[in-house]
Formats: C-alpha cells, sequence, structure tokens
C-alpha cells in the first residue's frame, strides 16, 4: 500500500487512518556496511569511526520511512570525531589519573558527576539537531537543572528507599527526555504514569526470579545425574553455559521491559495537531527477538549483529503507526532559521555528539 | 522526467512533484507548474546508501528525492558511490571477514601492550611514587591492620630483608617493607610501584623456618618493582579501555559484553607473563648471590598446600598467577640448568 498523505484524508473531518512505520533495510545490505566500516575502523586506528557511526545512522534512518517520506540523519563526520576527540580527551585525563593517582581520581568522579546532566543534555539535543522528517527538524530544550534532579539526585535518593523508588524515578526521566522534545515549532506531549512502569518492573523482578530458581534447580538435577568426583571437565561446563545463557535470560527480561515502556510512552505522546503515535508491541514476540538476537551474536562470535539488529529495527517498526493529522503541513523549523545568528554559531563550537558511543 | 517529492525549504510542506533534466539545467514541476530550477552545479547530491535514492539538495535547503530508489543522476560524481561500491563488493567483504579478527588480535595484543610499555618509560618517578603512596593509602585502609608479630619476629624479617637489598646493591631509600595482618589478603606479598613490599603475618609465620624461601618470595615481589609491572598493568588497562572504546562505538550491548570479556582476557595474560618475569627475576638473582632455585620452588610449594587446602579447583584457571605447579617445576629446572 503506497499511503502518501493527500489533502482529501485531511479535509475528511474525522482522524485519518493511521500510517504504518516502515523499515525498507535489509540484513544483508547493512552486513556489508558494518564489516567494512570494522575493517577501515581498525585500519585507522579508530578514526574511521565517526564516518562509519554517520553511514550506520544514514542507513537505518534514511530505511525508515512514513508516509512515504524517509527519515534523514544530518550530522556530518567531522562533528562526530571533533566529539569524540574531546570525550576521549577527558576519558584519558580521567583513566590515567584515576589509575595512577587513585585518590585524586576519586574526587574527579565527583567532579564529573556535575558534568554529567550537561553532557547528556547535549546529547540528546545534538542527536534531535541531527535528525529531520520532511525538511523539519528535531530539537530538544532540556535544561541542566531539571537533567541534574532526574539523572543524578533522584536516582541516588532511590538507593536509600532500596530502590523503591527507581520505577518513578524511570517515569521522570522518560518524561523529561520526551516532553522536551520538538519537531520544529511544536513541542511533544506526553502523559506518563508512575503505576505502568511499577507494573512493568514487578513483572520483569517475578520473571527474573522464577527464571533463576528454574535454572538453579535444572543445574542442580544435571550436577547429581554426573557424579564424577574430581571432574573438572563438568564445572568447566557449567561455566560456559552460564554466561550465554545469563545473556540470553538478561535480554528477554530486558525485551519484555522495554516493550511495555515503549508501548506506553508512544500510546500517550502526540504532536498537538500534527501527530498522535501508536504502539503495539507485544512484550513476549519483542523478548524473543532480543534473546535470540543475543543468542545469534554470542554463537557466531559477532558475525550475526548486523542481521540481528535489522531483525530488532524491523519488529520495532512493523509495531508502530502514527497518525499523521492535518497540521503536519504547517510545520516550521525554528531552529534552521535561528541557525544564521550569531549566537547560535557561538555555541556551535560545542555543538558536537560528546559521547563515546 | 523523474517522479518524486519536492521538499520546500524549512517547512513540513511537501509536493509530488517531477524533475527534469535538460541540458545544463535542472527543473522541478509540480503538476505544469515550474516550482523550481537550477543548475546542476548549484545543487548537491547526497552520500550514496544501499537501497536508498539519492536525492538533490538545492543552495537554499529545498530537496528532490525520486520515488525510485535505484535512480542515480547523470551528474552525480562517481567517486561519491565509491563507499557504497566497497560495501557491496563481494571480494572486499571476504577479505574484511578474515582481516578483522586478524587487525583486532594485532590491535588489543600487540599494539596496546607496546603503547602501554612506551608509556610507561616515559613516566617521571615523581608520579610512580605518587601512583604507589595512593594506592598504599587506600589498601592500608580497606583490608590491612596493624602487624600482631612480636619484635623479635618482625626483626628477623626486617634483618633478611635489608641483607638482599645490600647484597643485590639496591638502595635502602627506596625499597622498604612493611609488615601487616589481613584476613584479606592471607598468606601474601605484594609490592607496590614505588618499592614498598608488603609482607603479611601469615606468610612471615609460615616461612620463619625457611628463610631461603622467604628471600626468595622478596626477590620475586623486587622484581615486580624493577620491571614496573604495576605501572605497566595500570597503563595497558588505560589505553585498552580506550581502544575498546573507540572500537565498540556503534555496536550493542551484547558486543560491548563480549569485547570487554576479550579485554579482560588480555589483562589476565599480561598479568600472568608478569609473574612469569618476576620469577624469572628471583631465580636469576638467587643464583647470582649463590643460593638455590630450590628455595623459590620451597616457598611455592608450601604456599600451594595452603591454596589446596582453600581454593575451588576451577578457580585457578582464572586466577592472575599461573599455574603453581608450573612454577615450581619451573624453578626446579632453573636450578639444575645452568
Amino acid at each position: 500500500m503506497d499511503s502518501t498523505s493527500t489533502p482529501a484524508a485531511a479535509q475528511s473531518g474525522s482522524q485519518p487512518p493511521p500510517s504504518q512505520l516502515r523499515f525498507t533495510g535489509s540484513g544483508k545490505e547493512y552486513f556489508g556496511i558494518w564489516i567494512i566500516n570494522m575493517l577501515l575502523t581498525l585500519l585507522t586506528l579508530g578514526i574511521y569511526s565517526a564516518w562509519a557511526t554517520v553511514r550506520n545512522k544514514q542507513y537505518f534512518y534514511g530505511h525508515t520511512v512514513l508516509d512515504g517520506h524517509r527519515f534523514d540523519y544530518l550530522a556530518t563526520p567531522m562533528q562526530i570525531l571533533k566529539g569524540r576527540l574531546l570525550a576521549v580527551g577527558l576519558f584519558v585525563i580521567y583513566s590515567v589519573v584515576s589509575s595512577y593517582f587513585p585518590l585524586v581520581g576519586a574526587l574527579m568522579a565527583f567532579a564529573l558527576a556535575l558534568l554529567v546532566p550537561w553532557m547528556i543534555n547535549q546529547g540528546l539535543k545534538f542527536s534531535m539537531r541531527m535528525t529531520r522528517y520532511r525538511n523539519i527538524r528535531f530539537a530538544f530544550k532540556g535544561r541542566y537543572g531539571e537533567a541534574m534532579v532526574n539523572f543524578v539526585v533522584l536516582p541516588f535518593f532511590s538507593i536509600f528507599t532500596l530502590y523503591l523508588l527507581m520505577p518513578w524515578v524511570l517515569k521522570r526521566i522518560d518524561a523529561y527526555i520526551h516532553s522536551n522534545i520538538r519537531y520544529g515549532d511544536k513541542p511533544v506531549q506526553v502523559q506518563l504514569e508512575g503505576k505502568e512502569y511499577y507494573a512493568a518492573a514487578l513483572l520483569v523482578m517475578l520473571l527474573g526470579i522464577l527464571v533463576m530458581m528454574l535454572l538453579v534447580l535444572v543445574f542442580s538435577l544435571a550436577g547429581d545425574i554426573n557424579i564424577n568426583p574430581g571432574e573438572l571437565a563438568s564445572g568447566n561446563m557449567g561455566m560456559l553455559l552460564i554466561f550465554p545463557l545469563y545473556l540470553f535470560v538478561i535480554s528477554a527480561l530486558q525485551g519484555i521491559y522495554q516493550a511495555l515502556i515503549r508501548n506506553h510512552i508512544l500510546n500517550n505522546a502526540q504532536i498537538e495537531d500534527v501527530a498522535e503515535f501508536k504502539s503495539n508491541l507485544e512484550p513476549q514476540r519483542y523478548a524473543l527477538i532480543l534473546a535470540t538476537n543475543a543468542a545469534a551474536i554470542v554463537l557466531t562470535a559477532g558475525l550475526a549483529f548486523p542481521w540481528a539488529k535489522v531483525r530488532k529495527v524491523q519488529a520495532l517498526a512493523e509495531a508502530t503507526q502514527v497518525v499523521v493529522l492535518p497540521g503536519a503541513d504547517q510545520v516550521l523549523d525554528t531552529a534552521q532559521q535561528a541557525d544564521s545568528s550569531f549566537a547560535e554559531e557561538a555555541a556551535n563550537v560545542f555543538d558536537v555528539d560528546i559521547s563515546l558511543t | 522526467m523523474i517522479r518524486g517529492y519536492f521538499y520546500q525549504p524549512n517547512s513540513s510542506r511537501v509536493q509530488e512533484s517531477t524533475a527534469r533534466l535538460s541540458d545544463s539545467r535542472v527543473a522541478i514541476y509540480a503538476g505544469d507548474e515550474c516550482v523550481y530550477e537550477t543548475t546542476p552545479e548549484a545543487l548537491s547530491v547526497s552520500a550514496h546508501l544501499p537501497g536508498q535514492a539519492s536525492e538533490l539538495i538545492f543552495a537554499d535547503g529545498a530537496r528532490f528525492v525520486p520515488l525510485d530508489t535505484r535512480y542515480r543522476w547523470p551528474f552525480q560524481r562517481r567517486n561519491s558511490a565509491l563507499l557504497a561500491r566497497l560495501e557491496s563488493n563481494l571480494a572486499l567483504i571476504v577479505c574484511a571477514l578474515v582481516a578483522t579478527p586478524v587487525l583486532l588480535y594485532v590491535l588489543l595484543f600487540k599494539l596496546v601492550p607496546t603503547i602501554a610499555v612506551t608509556a610507561v618509560q616515559a613516566m617521571p618517578e615523581a608520579v610512580v611514587e605518587q601512583m604507589g603512596q595512593q594506592s598504599m593509602v587506600l589498601i592500608e585502609q580497606t583490608v590491612l591492620s596493624p602487624s600482631e608479630l612480636s619484635g623479635d619476629q618482625q626483626q628477623a624479617v626486617r634483618d633478611l630483608w635489608h641483607e638482599t637489598l645490600s647484597q643485590l646493591g639496591l638502595s635502602t631509600d627506596k625499597y622498604r617493607i612493611d609488615l601487616y595482618r589481613s584476613d584479606h589478603f592471607g598468606a601474601n606479598a605484594f609490592a607496590l610501584p614505588h618499592g614498598q613490599v608488603v609482607v603479611t603475618d601469615e606468610l612471615a609465620l609460615r616461612l620463619t623456618e625457611h628463610p631461603g624461601a622467604l628471600r626468595a618470595i622478596l626477590l620475586h615481589e623486587i622484581g615486580h618493582v624493577e620491571r614496573m609491572h604495576s605501572v605497566r598493568l595500570a597503563s595497558q588497562a588505560a589505553v585498552a579501555s580506550i581502544a575498546i572504546a573507540m572500537l565498540v562505538g556503534d555496536m550493542d550491548i551484547v558486543a560491548e559484553v563480549v569485547l570487554g570479556s576479550g579485554s579482560a582476557l588480555m589483562d589476565l595474560q599480561f598479568s600472568q607473563n608478569m609473574e612469569w618475569e618476576a620469577d624469572n627475576y628471583a631465580l636469576q638473582q638467587l643464583e647470582r648471590l649463590g643460593y638455590s632455585g630450590e628455595d623459590f620452588a620451597q616457598a611455592l610449594e608450601s604456599l600451594a598446600l595452603l591454596d589446596e587446602e582453600q581454593a575451588q579447583s576451577w578457580l585457578k584457571y582464572l586466577s592472575t598467577h599461573p599455574s603453581v605447579q608450573q612454577r615450581i617445576e619451573h624453578a626446579k629446572n632453573y636450578a639444575s640448568s645452568p
């Protein structure tokens, strides 16, 4: 079905039908990009990683199609490289100081905690500004104070509540991130419920405990069967099995939590008059995808990574619909107009993605 | 005529349109109306990616994206598609599959240690001094408590230490010994980069009857200091974590776990090599000073007995020390061969 936004649909009065988000890339194509990225990155001792990142993102953004229009990734490799060099510089100073002067290192870790909110904001700002749909860039307007409260202060205090507060903190973090996103001049609105986060966390914890008990049972049974005193091999086999199994279980649990939370966020988010979102990602299906992805990556020593990533992105796109509202034609890009001003130019010195990943 | 979408600058407005190319002009038509006209020199073409349409970007930010993802513009520069050609070249992909693990190995196991060693040689004395003292403050506060040995017992260890130092001709300003009680370490000795050697009460007690064995252990620890092992480990860890952070870049958590355990293995191998180096240092010095490698073998044997009482067998595989049995054999062979 070729779904394009036609004026006729907009005039019908009632809500237009939702458009399906589609991912048109393939694992085979991406494998080539991925392996060449790896090769060139190794050959250039990491310098090419900036180009690799841009190429990766361009591939995934450009193959994500909504309503007949694709997304664009706009960052240039030089911006990524500058940010990465800055981050590596900071990291080198920190790791040298903390391994040679452990006491000074501990003080420095504290100072870095003050930098964390700024870096998170900067990273979100950058990645939003580098995302474009229909010639309109996204933007992020979060403030330092709020980021400090949500990312540093509240998580720290939740330790003293034995993490009982943590789901509520996670809800605040998601609300902070999403309600500060703008599509051009239109803000995203979200209404998140703490109880959904508690329900998801509780479910994942109970499942985790259940699986752990099952595993202990299976292993003790297996241990009983082969009673060979002084047999080293069985112990080693157990160790070899535990690691992939652990990864498998963690990925599955992660999938359940992420699916529940993603559905909750998208189903309660909208850009007024522009778009409404729908997500119906099935937790058990997504869990199975993530777990088998992890298993495939481990079993193929990493070679299955491109296939796994495409498979995951495809599942996410399949579960997402967007109702494009009539106002979608009237969004203006405020950021681009302000770009010419001198203040923005000065701010652009730090317009880099300050992160290692 | 190429069908596609025309995106207006700084606006979400989109028009279904067609691009018409003539000799030196590109014109975009919506229906019969010309909405944009320019020359190929005044526009740029987006980077070529597999499976994606190649779009025209105009000077004011307007764009035209063809519907046909395989369509390529006649004025598109050839080298803009170079990467895309590499990425879909089967021969190159096969080469990359072979070369990547090899390069990864060379980088992590050859280049990183070399850089680490170079960094160590450039390290000023004052830095090493600071590193040792600060580490000691942390260790002392967390896992050490004052020695409970009698004055005589402590003096015996110190006498042995001073005798060894003067035999080796090493400075007593740099090298010092301290005794501590420690439940964490058990019977053990360790060296700090600035020349401080710590011996636990339990070890000293265990070897009271065998001063030769204790001397061999002290020599092993001096070997760690002389070869700057802890400084090398620290700089190795720093260089490796930077290399891994650069490589992991766009990978998922799973890849991080895989690479992370690779780096842990690398650390393990590195520190095992260091143990062999320190062993060889001790054996060389024992021989030079006219003692026997048997002393060292004896020291290891008495510690191995203790080990068997405590440790679970599989833990040894992951221990930073090479298998004790191998080391005992090595020490004995060293004594017999010239």
